[in-house]
């Protein structure tokens, strides 16, 4: 209907001919130069404050070779010392996980500006969210040796509170992306908004989710080795111990064991992962 | 066709349909994690009074904040910050030839497959051992744990960029080797400028996950953060404690902030400024 639009109608709508000549690139130089500046700036201020030595690494290096030499041959014998630990390892990972999962996910849907109507508990809950995400793991461990006592409980609840806002922010993310068809007819034909998430919604991110799932297990893996050093149970305990005693041979077995565990776990839930989603 | 008005449509719904396989690793899954629940020893009973231990210690930490130790624990977050960039520098210099090598069709197979290993094995391996690793050999500082962090950036770095390489769009990269281009001449023009943005703010990504990280490594004696918490709660000062944690989240958030900022910035083209709470 609409004449002009129509292509060839009217007089030939033609560029004049543009010549060889190439377009001439946008320039912004100043600008790229201004960033590399600052980016040069910033990393000679972090350079001068963690005080770069490479001098004193070339020197290093003559007394390290007996170290690295150590930890070529690890201690076979020591393995079954590490059993022990290295369940407990396992066990806070999977607790951790389940217990991470179980409470992030309504926290996931108040967090998404699709499933949740109210804008104020939406930046609410964000903004601790935020907050809970911003703490390293290593700092709840520590705080929470002091508050439930040494051992894998803590150890467990500083993985949950590093599991939430992890878990949280993947979930919503996914959800805002959503299509939001069928909860808005679940919310026409009179749903509440929890009824229309949960049959709209929830049905639609569960695949992510348990593949959201199975990556935080493999992070709580990797972290509950480390957050033993703080005394929160696992593996860390026992690289603590062998460390302050110089014991290379048995540290070199412990990552050796960190290696495979972490390496089969992630072959593993790649393979569920392709089953599930 | 005329519709059959006979054949009243049945009210029942239709049977949702059901994988026996995935049933099997439902049960795998629950049936393992009630076996950690059972098998590890904990005293549950403990968890009884914890909430009252929990406010009793927050409490100590904040009520009222110990502004005297502000300017210890500034200083302790930002060398944390400082070993957190100059790891990310270090790790995005070393993986960044390293990306390109390990990405198939810019590289030979020979190269590539190694390459992946090594980023796997990097991954594998908590940053803190690698730490443990490096003071083995050079002693423990500031730059020995930024040198750990470099490594462990390696790991994560080499692998996202092989992926971004990978995942372009394969026009521009038939444009440019239907003009005859090299594989250098392949990878400026055909490759990196679709990649660009993705890695850049991947980049960011990785400096947010070492800031993180670096907070580990003061535990082990590279300082920042870590050392100034086991100091601490060594000795119980609780209102250190407190004031450290107070720090880290208000530098960290800010951090997130800017680099969320910037991420825009690079992918969309305008700094619109994130909310607090975005």
């Amino acid at each position: 209907m609409n004449r002009s639009a129509a292509p060839g109608a009217g007089t030939p709508a033609f560029a004049p001919d543009p010549g060889t000549a190439r377009p001439t690139k946008p320039r912004h130089g100043a600008m790229s130069g201004a960033v590399v500046v600052l980016l040069m700036a910033i990393t000679l201020w972090a350079g001068i404050g963690i005080q770069v030595d490479l001098p004193a690494i070339v020197a290093n290096w003559r007394n390290a070779t007996a170290n690295i030499i150590q930890l070529l041959q690890p201690d076979y014998g020591f393995f079954f010392k590490t059993v022990p630990a290295l369940l407990e390892t396992l066990q806070m990972a999977v607790i951790a996980t389940a217990v991470g999962a179980t409470i992030s996910l309504p926290l996931a849907f108040l967090a998404s500006r699709a499933t949740n109507p109210k804008p104020r508990l939406l930046l609410g809950v964000r903004f601790i969210m935020n907050m809970v995400r911003s703490v390293p793991d290593i700092l709840y461990a520590a705080i929470l040796v002091a508050v439930v006592g040494v051992g894998a409980l803590s150890g467990i609840m500083a993985l949950v509170l590093f599991n939430i806002g992890i878990i949280v922010k993947l979930v919503s993310e996914s959800l805002d992306g959503e299509d939001l068809g069928a909860q808005e007819a679940a919310l026409a034909t009179g749903g509440s908004w929890p009824k229309a998430n949960r049959a709209a919604m929830l049905p639609q991110i569960l695949p992510s989710f348990a593949s959201q799932v199975l990556y935080t297990f493999e992070l709580n893996i990797r972290a509950s080795t480390v957050i033993g050093l703080v005394g929160a149970g696992g593996l860390g305990i026992l690289i603590d111990n062998v460390r302050s005693f110089f014991r290379y041979h048995e540290l070199s077995l412990i990552i050796l064991e960190i290696l495979v565990l972490v390496l089969v776990l992630e072959s593993a839930s790649s393979w569920l992962r392709k089953k599930l989603v | 066709m005329a519709i059959s008005t006979t054949e009243r449509p049945r009210a029942s719904r239709p049977v949702k349909p059901t994988s026996r396989l995935r049933t099997t690793l439902w049960l795998l899954v629950s049936l393992i994690v009630v076996a950690a629940f059972w098998s590890v020893k904990i005293k549950w009973s403990t968890l009884a009074d914890f909430p009252a231990q929990l406010i009793k210690y927050i409490a100590l930490m904040l009520i009222p904040p110990d502004w005297s130790q502000f300017g210890e624990a500034l200083n302790a977050t930002i060398l944390s910050v400082q070993m957190a960039w100059i790891g990310t520098v270090l790790g995005i210099i070393i993986s960044f030839p390293l990306s390109f090598l390990a990405s198939k069709g810019l590289a030979p197979r020979v190269v590539n497959a190694p390459l992946r290993f090594i980023f796997a094995v990097i991954r594998a391996v908590p940053e803190v051992v690698i730490a443990i690793l490096i003071l083995s050999v050079t002693g423990l500082t500031p730059f020995t744990g930024a040198l750990a962090l470099a490594v462990g950036s390696v790991g994560t770095l080499g692998k996202w960029g092989y992926e971004a390489f990978e995942g372009v769009d394969p026009g521009p990269k038939e444009a440019v080797r239907s003009t005859g281009g090299g594989t250098l001449a392949l990878i400026r023009w055909g490759v990196w400028p679709s990649a660009a943005p993705d890695v850049f703010s991947f980049w960011l990504y990785r400096f947010e996950i070492n800031v993180r990280a670096s907070a580990i490594l003061g535990l082990i004696g590279a300082g920042g953060i870590g050392k100034m918490l086991q100091d601490n709660v060594q000795f119980r000062n609780w209102d250190a404690v407190g004031m450290l944690l107070l720090v880290v989240i208000a530098v960290t958030m800010v951090i997130d902030q800017i680099s969320g900022a910037v991420r825009n910035k690079l992918i969309h083209g305008t700094w619109r400024a994130p909310r607090l709470a975005s």
